[in-house]
């Protein structure tokens, strides 16, 4: 009978070769931005996709395809491509596809950066789009007009923590023929595989849960392979001749990797939003312990949220994991391991004692970042969303008084002292 | 590129290059239920070397218009229909696992054409395990799961490869599933009705390749080596460290072995 590894040992073996040369364990850095070819039939092979193997790092580079391969197989994709950040990886991704005139249908529940890409920046290159409400699946399909071609979402939206009901919208994404890509960082491949319930592409800013140490920014594409690109003509960049390299036609010479390929082939060849291979390195050395980490994160989350629903300087706590939040039923049935380690509280007094609590914790750090080994702060609607006007703000589902917090892996006793010390700087304004 | 055979409509990857009937031709053949994306790098190659290739889909796998064809006698008869359709001469094939059958079938009854034959992990027959083709007909995941949990080797579990960023693994289950469950398992009946494979392969006097992959567990060396005693003077050549999954799992050693049979037999025109 056929044995497959789980999900554990894909964290600590895929894609890697043990070094033949040298025997090394763990992944070689191969500091390198070129490679030496034996000959020019294998040159030219190499560089016109007729062979495997690396040209320039640019497009690849050794120690980042063993993170693509293992996060791939994690995700359960066919095939994923690393890229300089989440971000870049966003860019990318959309950018393969969607060309001048053509629409996004977006959750408004996102990342202040996503926003910012599809409100502002993907505009001036002619791709506009519609945000829609994730708890508003009647909305969601009013929104898709007829030159729409990408519906996007992230699955634990940041920062309301609202859960992307992800069997409507694929329902309503195959019906439409349309790509559902979702922005799965906050969940990671541990909490959902997004690719099995028919999502057709993810991204990750690896940065966070996945690397989780917050020593290196990272982000990657999976291609679920999953989607026909070539049932309509909506996908020229896909099913059509690329000049630039030789009139290849992704689709049908790639079939389930046709999306990852075109990437490799563009976007990090004219982009070149490149993960270094240090990089890469530092990220896979967070990947081994994934699903350790995810664990004591979820330990110490349901143990905090315990801890700020009954204190009295709390005025709310938002987790999908309370039965309170909206997107408690979806959680429940995405997320049956947890609906991960962010966690949004009010205190009370409003802005002034937010304040006054993150300036007086001294454990937890006050930065822009979620998803590190450490316990994070911030103050969403003066940071992370501070470039969102008021109306996308309100339709985030961001206070004033809202502190946003990404749960460490520090002893709890020690969080929860550290909070008792910042709630008490607050006591003021919650009396006054 | 599509084009039709008696009324129905066809696909083949041709490599990236247009195709040309009056050059020497590869055709690629695949295994049960998978399709021309099988042979991604080596069909590639060959375009890209003067040759026209033709990576077949066979009738109602991914791209091509079905039904699936219900036994390998069909299948050797529509691969004739084939090439006199597109009036193909100076053909190597390269078939892999079933394809190995539907090649036994197709060129010893019509060589004319033929001036290579190359076999990759295969004997004379396949016998299937019922519970496989139970599992194809009614639980495809399963089956899926069998074939390429069996089919794919050490590296392939890994989600080791040649193409960087690529599982191996995944992409074969992802076209699997695309070929569920008639197509996978009409291909599975029809390898393990097949028992002409001995009297077929004594028929073959065109210069002949074969592939083995060491870690076979599908098409395992005793099997492979019946199907060698069988044929006319093959070239026969082992490699080691692969599944059944050769092509994919090794695609530069199996390149270069192609590469040397098909420029010796078929040279490019």
């Amino acid at each position: 009978m056929s044995h497959f590894y789980h999900f554990d040992t894909i964290s600590l073996h895929a894609g890697q070769t043990v070094d033949p040369e040298f025997g090394a364990r763990a992944t070689p850095i191969y500091q390198t931005t070129s490679y030496v070819f034996p000959d020019t039939d294998t040159a030219a092979s190499t560089f016109n996709l007729e062979r495997g193997g690396h040209v320039y790092s640019r497009i690849t580079n050794p120690t980042v395809s063993v993170l693509e391969q293992r996060i791939a197989a994690l995700e359960g994709g066919s095939a994923a491509v690393c890229t300089a950040s989440g971000m870049a990886a966003t860019f990318c991704a959309i950018t393969a596809i969607l060309s001048q005139g053509d629409h996004i249908v977006a959750s408004s529940q996102m990342y202040g950066g996503n926003v910012s890409l599809m409100k502002n920046t993907l505009p001036r290159f002619g791709i506009t789009t519609t945000f829609f409400d994730p708890m508003d699946i009647d909305g969601f399909r009013n929104a898709i007009q007829d030159n729409t071609r990408l519906i996007y979402g992230e699955l634990i939206g940041n920062p309301g923590l609202d859960i992307l009901d992800l069997d409507a919208i694929v329902e309503i994404a195959n019906e439409k023929q349309i790509p559902f890509m979702v922005d799965a960082t906050f969940n990671t491949p541990y909490l959902c595989r997004c690719l099995d319930y028919g999502v057709n592409i993810t991204i990750h800013s690896i940065t966070k849960w996945m690397g989780g140490h917050g020593a290196a920014i990272g982000g990657v594409v999976v291609d679920g392979g999953n989607f026909d690109w070539g049932a309509t003509d909506k996908y020229p960049t896909i099913t059509e001749p690329y000049a630039p390299f030789q009139g290849i036609n992704f689709w049908e010479e790639f079939g389930p990797s046709a999306f990852a390929t075109r990437i490799r082939a563009e976007a990090m060849r004219d982009f070149g939003a490149t993960m270094s291979p240090m990089t890469a390195f530092l990220l896979l050395q967070g990947i081994e312990t994934l699903s350790l980490r995810m664990d004591k994160h979820l330990l110490n989350t349901n143990a905090l949220l315990d801890f700020l629903s009954n204190h009295k300087q709390v005025s709310w706590v938002s987790h999908p994991s309370l039965p309170t939040h909206s997107s408690h039923a979806l959680a429940k049935k995405y997320l049956p391991k947890g609906a991960g380690s962010v966690v949004s509280f009010g205190v009370k007094g409003g802005r002034d004692a937010g304040k006054a609590f993150i300036e007086n914790v001294q454990l937890a750090s006050h930065l822009a970042n979620v998803g590190d080994a450490k316990t994070l702060i911030i103050h969403p609607a003066t940071t992370t969303h501070s470039r969102i006007d008021a109306e996308a703000l309100v339709a985030a589902g961001i206070t004033e008084d809202m502190v946003r917090l990404s749960v460490g892996l520090e002893d709890i006793e020690d969080i929860k002292a550290d909070f008792e010390n910042g709630f008490r700087a607050t006591r003021k304004f919650a009396d006054s | 590129m599509y084009f039709d055979v008696k009324g129905k409509r066809v696909f083949a990857s041709t490599g990236g290059k247009p195709f040309d009937n009056s050059k020497s031709c590869v055709i690629f053949l695949c295994g049960s239920g998978l399709d021309h994306t099988f042979w991604i790098l080596h069909s590639r190659f060959f375009a890209f070397r003067n040759y026209s290739v033709l990576a077949l889909d066979l009738p109602g796998h991914t791209h091509s218009e079905g039904p699936p064809l219900k036994s390998i006698e069909e299948i050797g008869e529509w691969l004739k229909d084939v090439v006199t359709t597109l009036d193909i001469n100076n053909i190597s094939i390269v078939a892999h696992s079933q394809g190995v059958l539907n090649t036994l079938e197709y060129v010893s009854r019509h060589p004319q054409r033929i001036r290579s034959v190359s076999l990759i992990a295969s004997g004379l027959a396949t016998p299937v395990n019922p519970a496989l083709i139970e599992a194809a007909e009614n639980n495809p995941e399963d089956a899926i799961a069998m074939m390429i949990g069996w089919g794919f080797g050490p590296a392939g579990h890994l989600h080791q490869g040649p193409i960087p960023g690529n599982s191996m693994v995944a992409s074969g289950r992802r076209v699997m599933l695309g070929n569920v469950p008639q197509e996978l398992a009409t291909d599975l009946k029809a390898c393990d009705a097949y028992k002409k494979g001995k009297e077929a392969a004594a028929k073959i006097t065109v210069p002949i390749q074969v592939i083995v992959a060491g870690q076979d567990r599908m098409a395992p060396r005793k099997a492979t080596a019946e199907l060698v005693k069988h044929l006319d003077n093959p070239e026969v050549h082992l490699i080691h460290e692969s599944g059944h999954m050769l092509p994919q799992e090794v695609p530069n050693q199996c390149r270069d072995l192609l590469k040397y049979f098909i420029y010796a037999n078929n040279p490019a025109t």
